[in-house]
């Protein structure tokens, strides 16, 4: 599904990303491990198209996507799901929704569908629909944020940090969603630094340290990594 | 009571001219950041071509008036797509010197083809309107009406259509919205042109009743400025009711208190509520 050949990426003269290669098969639940500041969410902007590469190559299923703009990207079924949401804050809840459907404004009978079964995933965005995004609690605005990502029709989803700042009980169920989004058949690529939680999903995963993969293995591999369990997941 | 009458409508109508200039403004700032100093000078091309294809082509008023927001908005993409687009990652004070510059090159421009004199668009409509014991010049209650519609037409726009909702959303959260799939420089196009058109209109409705020449456009934009800071820099409302405020300070301003410091009045105004609410009247989001 989704294959990274060797993918730099700097900032000035500070690389934060120094060679990545990894890959994604149909239908897995991948989940890319690593502590603050080791590139994570540089990776997913630069495999959505908002940071440009500075080498490397990115496919998605089989055809190349490097350089590509955004937009394309997301009309050829790879949607990035941010860290920190950023969510069109002063707008209703349904509009937010319907803006993740923008590619696919031609078809307003298919995004009105899409719509309901967002809503039905989430019932309480329904509730809330035409509040403002912006005055959501924060597990309610993640919901949000994954519902404009459904939206768009993902065949890939990348989801950068979804748990970052709610409340313990509030992850469980963003995670179970993400596994219940990927048992419907949608690929999934989870970044967390919440290690032990996110694996219990994952099929596989990496581990990435400044910018480099350092580990790659099973769910049950990573859980048994000594380096593994010392860093992310604390005894 | 009818020279009060007359006190509101006047500021009525500079409010109108002023909010539609300042709409623009505040579009661009709120979607770009980018202080268009250049905005004046598009309302004064605005004026030139209006003044052209109404006077020297005998166009009618309305036909005039579309040619001219057609080639104002034109511009005014060319100018984001050659000269502030690529100067999208510098620092924000090279697109005030480009803003600057580019305003200095029209002034030049339409100072060659049609010299430093003064120009006159004349009144497509002369009449003036009376009901009961109050009367209102045609062209004035023209303004207003036209302004209202555009106001109206630009909300509906950014609100209820997918196109004008890129916008907004842009405005709200840059990358959020790119990564939707919003092409951020057809939005910085789309704004810049809106922009222009609406100075562009403003213009050919303030034109017949004010002089037409190449620094018309200095007074204008410095108040357009002074609503948009004080409406909260990207706020539509906040342009709206800036610029009726100004408007009517300076009207009322005139006649009550001298007509020699109008002028000054929208900077005094400025001094005054910035330190009583620094953050402006409305905060500072398209909405
Ligand atoms: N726009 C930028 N300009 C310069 N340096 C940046 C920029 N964005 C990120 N960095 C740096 O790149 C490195 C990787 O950052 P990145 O955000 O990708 O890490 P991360 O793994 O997502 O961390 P976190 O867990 O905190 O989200 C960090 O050292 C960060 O300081
Ligand atoms: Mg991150």
């Amino acid at each position: 599904m989704l294959q990274l050949d060797r993918v730099m990426l700097n900032y000035g003269s500070f690389r934060a990303l120094d060679g990545i290669s990894l890959n994604v098969r149909d239908g897995e639940l991948v989940v890319m491990l690593g502590a603050n500041g080791a590139g994570k969410s540089s990776m997913f902007l630069a495999i959505s198209g908002l940071r440009k590469l500075s080498g490397g190559s990115i496919k998605l299923a089989g055809g190349e996507i490097t350089g590509a703009s955004p937009a394309t990207i997301v009309s050829r079924g790879l949607v990035h799901c941010p860290e920190g949401r950023k969510l069109f804050a002063h707008m209703s809840v349904a509009k937010n929704l319907m803006l993740g459907g923008y590619v696919h404004r031609g078809d307003k009978a298919g995004l009105k569908e899409r719509l309901e079964q967002i809503y039905d995933m989430f019932p309480i965005l329904r509730e809330k629909r035409d509040n403002n995004a912006g005055s959501l609690s924060g597990g309610q605005q993640q919901m949000v944020a994954i519902g404009r990502a459904l939206m768009g029709r993902p065949k890939l989803l990348l989801l950068d940090e979804p748990s970052l700042g709610l409340a313990p009980l509030v992850v469980r169920q963003v995670l179970d969603t993400i596994k219940a989004i990927n048992a419907s058949g949608t690929t999934v690529l989870l970044a967390e630094q919440n290690a032990y939680a996110a694996l219990q999903i994952a099929d596989r995963g990496y581990v990435i340290e400044s910018g480099r993969v350092v580990l790659e293995g099973s769910r049950q591999e990573l859980l048994n990594n000594d380096t593994v369990r010392r860093a992310y997941i604390g005894g | 009571m009818n020279i009060f009458f007359q006190q509101v409508l006047n500021g009525l109508t500079l409010g109108s001219v002023y909010s539609l200039v300042a709409l623009g403004l505040t579009l661009v700032y709120g979607i770009l950041h980018i202080p268009n100093f250049a905005h004046g000078a598009f309302f004064m091309v605005g004026a030139y071509i209006s003044f052209y294809v109404a006077g020297d082509l005998g166009a009618n008023f309305w036909v005039a008036m579309i040619v001219s927001a057609a080639a104002v908005a034109v511009m005014a993409m060319i100018s984001e797509r050659l000269i502030f687009h690529p100067l999208r990652n510098s620092p924000a004070l090279h697109d005030m010197i480009a803003a600057i510059g580019l305003l200095l090159f029209l002034e030049a421009v339409v100072q060659a083809i049609w010299g430093a004199d003064f120009h006159r668009l004349p009144a497509p409509y002369t009449t003036i309107l009376r009901f009961a014991d109050l009367t209102a010049p045609a062209q004035r209650v023209l303004i207003i009406g036209a302004a209202i519609v555009l106001m109206i037409g630009l909300q509906i726009f950014l609100r209820r259509t997918t196109t004008g909702s890129t916008i907004v959303a842009t405005a709200q959260n840059r990358e959020g919205a790119a990564l939707v799939g919003i092409s951020p420089l057809k939005v910085s196009l789309l704004t810049f042109a809106i922009s222009g058109a609406l100075a562009a209109v403003a213009a050919t409705l303030f034109a017949p009743i004010n002089l037409i020449y190449p620094a018309m456009g200095h007074l204008v934009i410095l108040k357009a400025f002074v609503i948009i800071i004080l409406g909260g820099m990207g706020s539509i409302p906040g342009a709206i009711v800036g610029g009726m405020v100004i408007g009517f300070a300076e009207s009322f301003g005139a006649f009550y208190i001298s007509n020699n410091y109008k002028d000054i009045i929208a900077f005094v105004l400025l001094v005054f509520i910035l330190s009583l609410r620094p953050q402006g009247l409305f905060p500072s989001e398209v909405r």
